[in-house]
């Protein structure tokens, strides 16, 4: 269903005022909402139609059927009501994504005063996904989110809701959660890499000058090299007394840098890094970014990765 | 507990004027746990560790932490020994009761990384062989505030392994001139007489997990850590871990206070160092006026 | 379209049951194909479920619905009409649940669920069947919760549990809304099962028909009397008068002329002068009873009363010949109110066709007995003189009562009177009144029921149908209408005790009551007080949650509201919803404690508030000892007070070594009041 503009307006405004965001909401009767389902509604003309009947047939417990239907219709508010009341909701972790493509929020919900069941979590234009939370637990589910451009992407809307027990009744509260995905640059591939330390070159050239980051080869040992650096495998294995030789990069290791990429957009210059950030990874280089007010140093493997597109996604605010 | 008493003393006699921090530093290793100090250079973090150690009678390693070192260099590494044809492990200086590592944030994450780990596990990997640490075993880390150059930051994560974080800061005035004229601290360090041995000190963190905590103290450490997850101000609130770390610590602040169960006065005491460095703020907040707001704000009786 | 089976595992087996429990009661009334039907759904969703086999397809089903449309037709005669539809409405539930599979078509079994539990309840409205639904919609309303909880690892017997709760929640409000819900008048005029039969009185008595009645203990009717109850003696119900005699059967008969209209008084249309005169002689002294009647039904028009009834509530007119008419034909349990004053039936008049009619004998019936009559008038110089002297035959002659009288020959009348001399009360009436007739004075035979057996529990009446009796009433000038009973005459224990009570008396009624298994009836052991019991609960029902027709709903909302009007109606209607819902949504959301103050943290807040009120505004966030130092602060002539209190408190409230006992609490109290003194 789609109210006209104006109108939508209104009521997303009035939303905003009545329910504002925070990082940990537990729904109340404040928040709450409830109405018929369709089911509900048709479980009402029975009971109209058993009242007629018991009408006409002049019979009390036809009657008394159809007030059983409907006290039960009743009663079924309140439980329905209760099942999503004092159900607590929190921000959990998030999974970044490159923009265009997913990330993923995690949603905590935590039950303090009694059991939820089949509570449903969506947002707008997503499936929805169910659980149930057990009294004094917490239980948490990631939901996806589309990533449009970079930045920040703050959580939409939440909507909660629930038809348990009877289905009769949907009872539902939003939640705007103070939560938000990184979404990365989407990378863009270019011939340059940004990068100094490497001869203007992403290719990590041997200086034959011993660093200590890549495992480059072994050599006979020399009287004076550090015993850490003794290949004991293989000496155990009978082949002799060698040094294991590592392998620096020219110039110290690679950075990647902002001031590098003049002359075009920001996004375009961070799509750039993301690039490089991506194709130095699989060369598995070990590589440092700079960005204006934030320098990162040089090193290798996933969780380095991460740090860096996070940085470049938060730009200019880390 | 006289005991306790003494050790605040002697630490006292060459950490001048710092009382507090020196309460909450012999609290973090009551309560087993690891402490971190942020200061500027000089500021006497080397002394405290130092003298922590005597006190104590731990054994005690130094590491400058330095951009170039490796995970090897803390832990160990497995060396082959032709005569026995055998690996044995040559133990890095983790392999301490008491390790003071200095400028941890000089070094680089990967390296940091093996340090946090084995304080977290308190034991040692190398080579598929798992080796357990001493016992009792603590890190006393210290580090530049964040905004010096060359410098890698500890993400969030890894903070959280530290129980508490304390800064010293300037000295006092009158302090000061005293600490002018008393001469040579390294010489005074040495000079202390140890009070109580490490058997005696983890008798005594056995007996911090004896310090009562009544349901009510309970709910009122539960709910300053709600309060720290609904506040806007912050970017995310405190762990559970931290709750169950802020409670240990404030059994131990209780023990070394002389009780046999906790005060919410424990709570408060121990709040702003077990907090502050497990939270960031938002845009222009100070983390730890947030944090002693806080104080402020819960009720310390519910209502 | 794939069909993913969605129904999850832990309600399958509550919808099979649902279905058997609400279609139990058809199958057992029903034609036995219904049974079959719904047993081979039963094993084919079993087999799918054992994976045995797949849902069948459209065309099995299409052939299975036909099959029940062509058997409903073979067993019926028609598709329509209340037992028809039903049995295609069962057919059809359990065709429907054979095709579940997703959660819709399971929320369309449990709708035609409610529909089958209905027209349970269009057949019989005992106690009990309201009961069995009750049960059947607490199943319904189980897989209702079964099919929203989509947890796979949910427990079935949960959702039982929560079914019940629902249900038990349901039902004071349901109570409520049968209570204070207006009737409204049907809106248009259904009626069930018009067509069958039952024993009870006909509309004519020949010799034997009443004794056949006497076999039975089925219930006739129930009687609820409002205050004094008549004497056995004197309770004699009338159903039907009989003035046409053919010679072997009396039958209903009208005067020739007299228009139904004028015979018969339907409440609210014009007085006829009868009921004119009849209401003109009543009068606030006289004797009066005034009960309720709960007749089961019969199938005819006739209503049972006692002398002279005028009805007060109920679908019912009153005859001339003062007997109480349905409207309808009364085909299920009915209702109806009566006051009855015996002292009024002199005002009835007797029209010269009415008095043509009660003196008319066939012709050739009854020669020696017309003989006899005769004499008697002779004789007697007034007609009660007759009466009297035709009593005084029965009981000098040697006359019988007995329930198994010789058959009659050619002439019932004569062959009775003088030659077999044995019989039962339609024996006496039938030849009394003919006797009667014979001898000029008017009279007519009555049926209807003698005595009744009061429950002890609910002190109403029963009234059975071996209370069946007939009797004869004469015209006496002056009096009207007189009833004489000639049984009385022969057996006088059958009107003073009861017909069982006479057969115990005699010594051919002993066995007789064994082979007719009347005794059982008589004994006072557990079993009569069971049957008193289960009695008493059906005949309450029947009058309280039957019978709360709109006539009964407005008299009691007027007791309970003052009076009865659409507002006040309303308002009671909305504040006893209002207040059930409120109740159990303390219930239900009650937070259970948490919000509660313990006495030690009220005793805290207590002088904090003080101390914020009389001083400056006090932060939340105070230990108990900060809260004493800010009050020192500001009162130092406190300070010691102040410091008493906090350690006192700390020590309570923190160390939980022990809880605080009353004393100790008690001390905290005096500490503060002590502190409280200081602050000013």
């Amino acid at each position: 269903m789609q109210l006209p503009a104006p109108l939508r307006n209104f009521y997303e405004r009035w939303l905003a005022r009545r329910l504002p965001s925070a990082r940990q909401i537990v729904l109340d009767q404040r928040r709450i909402f409830i109405f018929p389902t369709g089911y509900g509604f048709f479980y009402l003309l029975v009971a109209a139609l058993l009242f007629i009947g018991g009408i006409n047939y002049e019979n009390n417990l036809i009657l008394a059927l159809s007030f059983l239907l409907a006290s039960l219709f009743m009663v079924a508010i309140l439980h329905t009501f209760r099942n999503l009341s004092a159900l607590g909701i929190r921000n959990g972790d998030s999974e970044s994504g490159f923009a265009g493509e997913e990330g993923a929020l995690e949603i905590v919900l935590f039950a303090q005063r009694r059991e939820h069941h089949c509570v449903w979590l969506r947002w707008r234009g997503q499936d929805g996904q169910q659980i149930s939370i057990r009294r004094g637990e917490e239980e948490s589910l990631w939901l996806n989110l589309p990533l449009a451009e970079r930045g920040r992407v703050m959580a939409p809307r939440l909507k909660v809701e629930s038809r348990f027990p009877l289905g009769l009744l949907r009872t539902w509260s939003y939640v705007t959660l103070d939560h938000y995905c990184l979404a990365w640059p989407r990378p863009k591939e270019s011939l340059d890499c940004p990068a100094d330390g490497g001869k203007e070159n992403q290719e990590a050239f041997s200086s034959g000058q011993s660093g200590n980051d890549e495992f480059q080869g072994l050599r006979s040992y020399i009287p004076g090299d550090s015993l850490r650096r003794v290949d004991w495998k293989g000496y155990a294995a009978g082949r002799g007394l060698n040094t294991k030789q590592f392998e620096e990069p020219v110039g110290g290791r690679l950075w990647l840098r902002w001031d590098r990429l003049p002359g075009i957009g920001e996004e375009q210059r961070l799509s750039v890094l993301c690039y490089w950030i991506l194709q130095l990874d699989q060369q598995r280089q070990p590589y440092g970014l700079a960005l204006p007010g934030l320098t990162l140093a040089p090193d290798t493997g996933d969780v380095h990765r991460w740090r860096l597109l996070d940085a470049l996604a938060g730009y200019p605010d880390f | 507990m006289q005991a306790l008493d003494k050790a605040l003393a002697q630490v006292g006699r060459v950490v001048l004027g710092k009382e507090e921090q020196l309460k909450l530093a012999l609290t973090c290793m009551l309560a087993n746990g690891h402490l971190l100090i942020e200061d500027l250079p000089g500021m006497g973090k080397t002394t405290l560790a130092h003298a922590l150690a005597r006190v104590f009678k731990l054994e005690y390693r130094r590491v400058q932490f330095t951009s170039d070192m490796l995970p090897a260099d803390i832990l160990g590494v497995s060396v082959f020994d032709p005569n026995t044809q055998q690996f044995s492990l040559r133990e890095g200086p983790v392999f301490t009761q008491l390790l003071l590592a200095d400028e941890i944030n000089r070094a680089t994450p990967k390296t940091q990384g093996a340090l946090l780990e084995a304080m977290e596990e308190r034991q040692v990997t190398l080579d598929g062989v798992t080796r357990p640490l001493p016992q009792p075993f603590f890190v006393v880390a210290t580090q530049n505030p964040v905004d010096q150059a060359g410098t890698f930051v500890l993400p969030e994560s890894q903070l959280d392994r530290f129980l508490m974080r304390i800064s010293l800061g300037y000295p006092a005035p009158e302090v000061e001139l005293q600490l002018l004229a008393g001469g040579d601290l390294r010489e005074q360090v040495r000079e202390l007489q140890s009070v109580i041995t490490s058997e005696g000190l983890i008798k005594l963190s056995r007996l911090v997990g004896k310090v009562r905590a009544s349901h009510e103290l309970l709910d009122y450490v539960q709910r300053l850590l709600d309060a720290t997850r609904s506040d806007d101000r912050f970017v995310a609130g405190l762990s559970p871990r931290a709750g169950l770390g802020l409670l240990k610590a404030a059994r131990a602040w209780a023990l070394l206070s002389g009780r046999d169960y906790v005060l919410p006065e424990d709570v408060q005491a121990v709040w702003p160092s077990v907090a502050e460095h497990r939270l960031s703020a938002r845009q222009g907040g100070s983390v730890a006026a947030i944090t002693q707001s806080l104080l402020q704000s819960v009720p310390v009786i519910r209502r | 379209m794939a069909r993913i089976y969605q129904v999850p595992s832990h309600t399958r087996l509550w919808l099979a049951l649902a279905v058997l429990l609400c279609s139990l009661p058809q199958l057992v009334k029903g034609p036995p194909w219904q049974a079959g039907l719904l047993l081979l759904v039963i094993l084919i969703r079993w087999l799918v479920e054992q994976q045995r086999m797949t849902l069948p397809g459209r065309m099995v089903r299409s052939l299975l619905l036909i099959g029940a449309v062509v058997l409903t037709f073979y067993s019926f005669g028609r598709l329509y009409g209340p037992e028809a539809g039903v049995a295609l409405l069962v057919s059809l539930f359990a065709l429907k649940y054979l095709e579940v599979v997703q959660q819709r078509d399971a929320y369309v079994v449990i709708v035609l669920g409610y529909f089958v539990c209905a027209t349970a309840l269009l057949f019989s409205q005992a106690p009990g069947m309201f009961l069995y639904v009750v049960l059947c919609m607490t199943v319904l309303t189980t897989c209702l919760v079964g099919i929203n909880h989509s947890d796979t690892r949910a427990s079935g017997l949960l959702h039982g549990r929560r079914a019940l709760v629902i249900t038990l929640q349901a039902i004071p409000l349901m109570v409520v809304l049968f209570l204070l819900v207006p009737r409204v008048a049907p809106l248009w005029n259904m009626q069930v099962g018009g067509d069958k039969a039952r024993t009870g009185m006909s509309d004519s008595m020949s010799p034997g028909q009443i004794s056949e009645l006497s076999e039975s203990a089925e219930l006739a009717f129930r009687v609820d009397f409002q205050g004094d109850m008549p004497p056995r003696a004197q309770r004699y119900w009338r159903g039907l008068t009989l003035s046409h005699y053919d010679g072997r059967t009396w039958q209903q008969a009208v005067p020739q002329g007299q228009p139904e209209s004028e015979y018969l008084y339907q409440r609210g249309s014009e007085k006829p002068d009868w009921y004119k005169r009849l209401e003109g002689r009543r009068s606030p002294d006289q004797q009066y009873y005034r009960y309720q009647v709960i007749a089961e039904p019969t199938q005819r028009r006739w209503l049972f009363s006692l002398d002279v009834p005028f009805p007060l509530y109920g679908d019912v007119s009153l005859a001339k010949d003062m007997r109480l008419v349905a409207n309808q034909p009364v085909s299920e349990r009915f209702a109806y109110r009566v006051d009855s004053v015996p002292a009024v039936s002199a005002a009835i008049n007797l029209t010269s066709q009415e008095r043509q009619l009660m003196l008319s004998l066939p012709e050739g019936a009854g020669r020696k007995a017309r003989g006899l009559a005769h004499q008697w008038r002779l004789e007697s110089d007034s007609a009660s003189d007759i009466a009297q002297r035709a009593l005084d035959y029965f009981r000098d002659q040697p006359f019988h009562y007995t329930l198994r009288p010789p058959r009659l020959t050619v002439d019932p009348v004569d062959d009775f009177l003088f030659r077999t001399r044995r019989g039962f009360c339609e024996h006496y009436a039938s030849s009394f009144t003919f006797l009667m007739r014979a001898a000029g004075v008017p009279a007519r035979v009555v049926v209807g029921y003698q005595g009744g057996e009061r429950n002890e529990l609910g002190s109403h009446l029963l009234v059975r149908q071996y209370d069946a009796h007939a009797w004869s009433e004469i015209w006496l000038g002056g009096h009207g209408w007189t009833r004489v009973d000639p049984t009385g005459a022969v057996a006088p224990d059958r009107i003073e005790l009861g017909l069982r009570e006479a057969l115990e008396n005699s010594e051919d009624g002993r066995d007789l009551l064994d082979d007719l298994g009347l005794r059982r009836f008589s004994d006072g052991g557990l079993f009569a007080k069971v049957s008193q019991l289960m009695d008493y609960v059906d005949f309450r029902w029947q009058t309280w949650v039957l019978g709360y027709d709109s006539a009964f709903q407005s008299e009691f909302l007027e007791d309970l509201l003052g009076a009865v009007s659409p507002v006040r109606i309303a308002i009671a209607l909305i504040v006893a919803v209002t207040l059930l819902m409120g109740l159990y949504a303390l219930f239900l959301l009650w937070h259970g404690g948490n919000e509660r103050l313990t006495l030690m943290e009220r005793e805290y807040w207590r002088l904090h508030q003080r101390a914020s009120e009389r001083g400056r505004p006090l932060e939340a966030g105070l230990t108990p000892m900060q809260l004493c130092q800010a009050i020192s602060e500001q009162w130092p002539q406190a300070a010691i007070a102040a410091d008493n209190w906090a350690k006192y408190y700390q020590k309570l409230h923190y160390d939980p070594v022990s809880l605080p006992n009353k004393q100790q609490k008690r001390h905290l109290r005096s500490l503060r009041n002590r502190l409280y003194k200081l602050l000013d």
